[in-house]
């Protein structure tokens, strides 16, 4: 689970020279092409760990393929400790002065030519702009031969270029270092390989792909909203009862809810395509499958994949083959939900989980394909949120009797009828009954309310998702709500002003009047009043954003650019549970003029 | 609800239930950012002179602690009448404090042979006062950081939560803190890499592995993790690490991620290597690795000088720390408030009583200067005339307003709910933190010998590929997508050739 090594068929991430991220999925016996860095088998990265830098060698004659080596800190590191040392040779110590806490370094190669001269490089006091095209003196056509020519993963080429610089000597080190660093993201064939976590991906989709798509979450919003939205592990699985329910009984044998097992549970609004899900499911440990089992374990996984993509390729197959006979072939899949459930088996757990509110009739939860998780494959191997994700629609969750799924009784049959269908029909009657009993499940655990923590991203407007998601909250239960911009969250932390708050608890409200507190409670709004002002503590909106710096010995300061665009913003409270009647607030400060209005429009 | 009754140790911040229970810990919301953190407790007689039990006394009233048991979290406390007047002079009487108690206990008969039962039964119930309320919040690491009280500079939420998420503290992770400080990292982390309370001493869960190196701070941070029920998930060590390093009774706690708020975080920097650093002066002796071998390390400093991040970042070079990346949070929080602006208001605080646009303040011009006219047109009595026009100017100002006010109570007064008038704005704090520290974030990878490489190489032999991944030339990408659609074309047909035998056969 926590990325040892890199198995086989996961999602990793390539780190560039360019600084450009590479997201590719690691099928044993494939070649993996990096473009102008070079292409390696991928059995070649396969079981080894990440965050190692490799370099991709060059061909050996005997060889049909190029291999990698792992290009070890001190060569990383070079300029900088030579820097470091040429400083330190001065009298004026500076920082390097710790040398002795080094782990004996393997002295690796390095570009020799630069290196010895970067400390005799006299530094100028008067900076001349270089013209690059004008002072290298090969030609385009020379570096290209070179570039495919060239051996030593790039280095012989960025050492040639370097040398028939014209203005070499009137660089500054600065400039120098500079420049070299300039060739160096150019042509030398190294990469890194980084695991598909939220952060490393989120970073990603916001900084190469489509910004937009995850509603433009920074890292540290991400950080910010699980954790006002205190979302963690929530308990140990709880799993209800199999009713053991037979094929003749319909609904009436369905497993009763039991309201005191559920625990743990947050409530979601995902516009960000999975990745706000992705990020609870792993502050919550229910993204990633184990991993630290045994070899054999992990092989035995390897070839149920492949055998899930031969049944894949055929599809023909799968779609006609029944539930029942694929879980006969498969005896090991239902790992985590015993093999011999009955249909209205719930194979949800009580608790841990995360349940997502969605607009469209399926959830958008793609991103989640990068941790293996399809949410819309019928039969999944085995993977944590099969048992701890629940999704419905709105319609669901608000008019469960218009949802068909929801409403339709489900299908009976007697065995002796069921025993002469053809085998698809069996499945479907299966397929069909068991979806019936999920959808209950989760619509009616859904309703039945006391949420641990709401969590938003999404382009609803927050004030219609509060209406309906509040009364679901248990008492002190957090609210995060993301945004990329302000002006929905003021709006929405407008509706709980204290102006609004006092007015409301003054008594003076005609419209709220003679209401019960349950009534109050599930308040549906009206022009000045769009949401109960009572039923959020402490709302407030908050934003950060981490700025990036450069440590280099002698040159340390904060990026010159970053990412600009959205800034995004959260919103945070906790659910309170009202005192019931007249509350007034105690202390000097008299609220008469505020009373006094108030009661004008109740009278008008 | 299961998993608390089988385990009563569960701490409130990681399951506290439905429900407020005692002996723990609630944070009491009294204002917008006033918290108060207390241990809730059972009401079994008298208690510091209070007829209630154990009362919390603020400005916003007395709230006994009965009052605040067994009810929903979240929920709003009414303030309560107590006698805090006269609770003094009781205390001096001593034991004939008992005697004199309570009127309206005297009637129930003593009951001398369970001193218990008497003593619970003494209890006076509390009274609800006509005012004054505060709410019951369950405690989670951002109430506590907020509220908790101050040892050392506190690592507040903004920082903890980025550091957290890079430093990927999850379920199950073993986290290495160095400085505890005042807890607030502790709560945070404990809670990020909880995955259940370890059965036995083999059982390996997420935990929280902690050094203090002040004596005092330790024993209060010690006596805090016990009362938050977090004695198994956090192991709290007095040690200066810049020379006892990481191990914990001589083996590594393993740990995934590290996180070091120290002064000098370099000194701690060589115990958390993969192999035997070079300073070490203990030759011969076995040297070992606090950190898990089989995964590559997430590190995290706070330091809050520039000086501090230099030489950590070089000392991290020297040791082999890679993706070394340093930022620095900051953090803004918003108000929202209406912005009220216009003639028609009355003068409130908060409101500013100018003209909202041109139009309105061109319409109270115009009248002003027609009443002006008025005023010049009518006979005059003084003589004065250039003294005369200016105490006009101020009759008709103050004119226009009266008019102003009676217009407005006619018709359908639109200012009379303050709460949706005037423009909804936001603004900053009025203070903001523009500095708290650097961040300095580095990955150690596992380390990677020769025989894995070979083991590696053996299990995946190269040379058979059958495809190319990554960037493709053209042709590969077409003829794939050719094929893909193939594919597609052929799955159709089956499927239309199978809808066709079934119409066959219910035909």
């Amino acid at each position: 689970m926590h990325h040892s090594v890199i198995k086989p068929n996961s999602w990793v991430a390539l780190k560039l020279p360019s600084g450009v991220t590479r997201v590719i999925q690691v099928t044993p016996n494939t070649s993996i092409s990096l473009g102008k860095y070079g292409t390696f088998p991928a059995n070649l990265i396969l079981e080894r760990p990440y965050y190692l830098t490799f370099e991709v060698q060059d061909k050996l004659p005997e060889d049909s393929f190029s291999r990698l080596r792992v290009v070890p800190p001190s060569e990383l590191y070079a300029d900088v400790f030579a820097e470091e040392d040429a400083e330190c040779a001065n009298p004026a110590a500076g920082p390097g002065s710790n040398n002795d806490a080094v782990i004996a370094t393997a002295e690796g190669e390095e570009f020799s030519l630069v290196d010895a001269e970067s400390g005799n490089v006299i530094a100028r006091s008067t900076q001349e702009v270089i013209d690059e095209n004008a002072r290298q003196k090969l030609t385009q056509a020379e570096i290209e031969e070179l570039k495919r020519d060239g051996t030593n993963a790039g280095k012989d080429v960025i050492a040639k270029l370097l040398l028939s610089h014209a203005a070499l000597d009137q660089k500054t080190s600065f400039s120098l270092s500079k420049y070299k660093l300039l060739k160096t993201k150019k042509y030398i064939r190294r990469f890194q390989v980084l695991p598909i976590d939220v952060p490393t991906f989120s970073n990603w989709q916001l900084e190469e792909r489509d910004a937009s798509k995850i509603l433009d979450i920074r890292a540290e919003m991400m950080g910010l909203v699980g954790c006002w939205g205190n979302v963690h592990y929530g308990g140990e699985d709880v799993f209800l009862e199999d009713p053991k329910a037979t094929t003749e009984q319909g609904e009436e044998a369905l497993a009763p809810l039991q309201e005191d097992l559920l625990a743990g549970r947050w409530l979601v609004v995902d516009d960000t395509g999975g990745l706000l899900v992705a990020a609870m499911a792993e502050r919550m440990g229910v993204l990633y499958k184990e991993d630290d089992e045994t070899d054999e374990a992990a092989e035995e996984e390897e070839e149920e994949t492949e055998q899930k993509d031969t049944e894949r390729a055929d599809g023909q197959q799968q779609e006609t083959t029944s539930d029942t006979t694929s879980l006969a072939r498969h005896p090991k899949r239902p790992r985590d939900n015993k093999s011999r459930d009955s249909d209205f088996a719930v194979p949800f757990s009580q608790t841990n989980t995360i349940t997502v509110l969605h607009g469209a009739s399926q959830p958008n939860l793609s991103f989640l394909n990068y941790w293996n998780f399809d949410v819309t494959a019928p039969q999944h191997p085995p993977h944590p949120l099969l048992n701890h994700l629940l999704t419905l629609s709105w319609l669901q969750l608000l008019k469960p009797e218009l949802d068909t799924s929801y409403s339709t009784p489900p299908l009976t049959a007697d065995p002796e009828t069921l025993s002469i269908w053809k085998p698809s029909r069996r499945g479907n009657f299966h397929r069909k009954r068991r979806r019936y009993a999920r959808v209950r499940h989760i619509v009616d655990s859904t309703r039945a309310g006391n949420f641990s923590g709401l969590v938003c991203a999404s382009t609803m407007d927050p004030i219609s998702i509060l209406k309906h998601a509040l009364p679901l909250l248990a008492g002190g239960a957090p609210v995060a709500i993301y945004s990329p911009s302000l002006e929905p969250l003021a709006t929405l932390a407008d509706c709980f002003s204290v102006a609004r708050r006092t007015a409301w608890n003054s008594g003076h409200v005609a419209e709220i009047q003679g209401k019960t507190a349950e009534e109050l409670e599930k308040w549906e709004g009206s022009e000045q009043f769009p949401l109960n002002p009572t039923l959020l503590l402490g709302t407030s909106i908050q934003t950060s954003r981490a700025r990036k710096w450069q440590v280099l010995p002698g040159r340390t300061h904060p990026l010159m650019t970053e990412r600009g665009g959205a800034d995004g913003f959260i919103f945070t409270g906790w659910r309170a549970k009202p005192a019931e009647g007249k509350i007034a607030a105690k202390g000097k400060f008299k609220r008469r003029k505020v009373e006094e209005t108030v009661s004008t429009p109740a009278s008008a | 609800m299961t998993g608390t009754m089988t385990r009563p140790t569960v701490s409130p911040f990681l399951e506290p239930g439905l429900h407020t229970k005692p002996r723990s810990l609630a944070i009491l919301q009294l204002s917008r950012d006033n918290l108060l953190p207390i241990y809730l407790q059972e009401a079994s007689g008298e208690h510091d002179g209070y007829a209630e039990g154990a009362v919390v006394n603020t400005r916003y009233g007395s709230f006994p602690h009965s009052t605040m048991l067994n009810v929903p979290w979240g929920s709003q406390i009414r303030a309560s009448k107590v006698d805090t007047g006269s609770r003094g002079r009781k205390r001096k009487r001593g034991p004939k404090d008992d005697a004199s108690r309570d009127d309206a206990e005297e009637n129930q008969p003593e009951t001398t042979d369970n001193n218990n039962a008497t003593e619970a039964t003494r209890v006076k119930q509390a009274v609800a006062d006509d005012s004054g309320f505060i709410h019951v919040l369950p405690p989670t690491p951002e109430l506590w950081t907020q509220s908790l009280p101050h040892r050392t500079q506190v690592v507040y939420t903004p920082d903890y939560s980025y550091i957290l998420h890079r430093i990927r503290a999850r379920p199950g992770s073993t986290i290495i803190e160095a400085g505890a400080g005042s807890g607030s990292f502790t709560h945070a982390s404990v809670r990020a890499v909880y995955n259940g309370y370890p059965s036995s001493a083999e059982d390996r869960k997420g935990k929280v592995f902690s050094f203090e190196y002040h004596e005092e701070r330790y024993h209060k941070m010690k006596k805090e993790l016990t009362d938050h029920n977090l004695d198994g998930l956090v192991h709290l060590t007095h040690r200066d690490v810049y020379n006892g390093g990481f191990l914990i009774d001589g083996t590594s706690p393993e740990a995934d991620a590290i996180f070091l708020d120290l002064p000098k975080p370099w000194e701690a920097l060589p115990h958390l290597s993969r192999r035997k650093p070079q300073t070490e002066a203990k030759e011969g002796e076995e040297w070992v690795s606090p950190l898990n071998p089989k995964r590559a390390v997430h590190m995290c400093t706070f330091s809050p000088c520039i000086e501090q991040v230099t030489r950590t970042v070089s000392a991290m070079r020297r040791l082999g720390w890679v993706d070394i990346d340093m930022v620095e949070i900051a953090n803004r929080k918003l108000h929202t408030i209406r912005d009220r602006v216009g003639l028609h208001y009355q003068t409130d605080r908060g409101v500013n009583v100018s003209p909202h646009d041109v139009e309105e303040a061109l319409d109270r011009l115009a009248e002003i200067e027609e009443r002006v006219r008025e005023q010049a047109a009518r006979p005059r009595n003084g003589e004065d005339g250039a003294e005369d026009a200016d105490t006009v100017m101020k009759n008709g100002d103050v004119a226009v307003k009266k008019d102003d006010d009676k217009a407005s109570a006619a018709e359908q007064p639109p200012y009379q709910t303050p709460w949706v008038d005037g423009r909804l704005i936001t603004k900053g704090e009025p203070e903001i933190k523009t500095h708290t520290s650097y961040l300095v974030f580095a990955v150690l990878p596992r380390e990677w010998t020769e025989e894995d490489e070979a083991a590696a190489f053996a299990k995946y032999p190269c040379g058979k590929e059958k495809a190319v991944v990554g960037s493709m030339d053209k042709q590969t990408r077409k003829k794939e997508r050719r094929e893909q659609l193939q594919k597609i074309g052929d799955r159709k047909a089956r499927r239309k050739e199978r809808a066709e035998k079934i119409a066959e056969a219910v035909e």
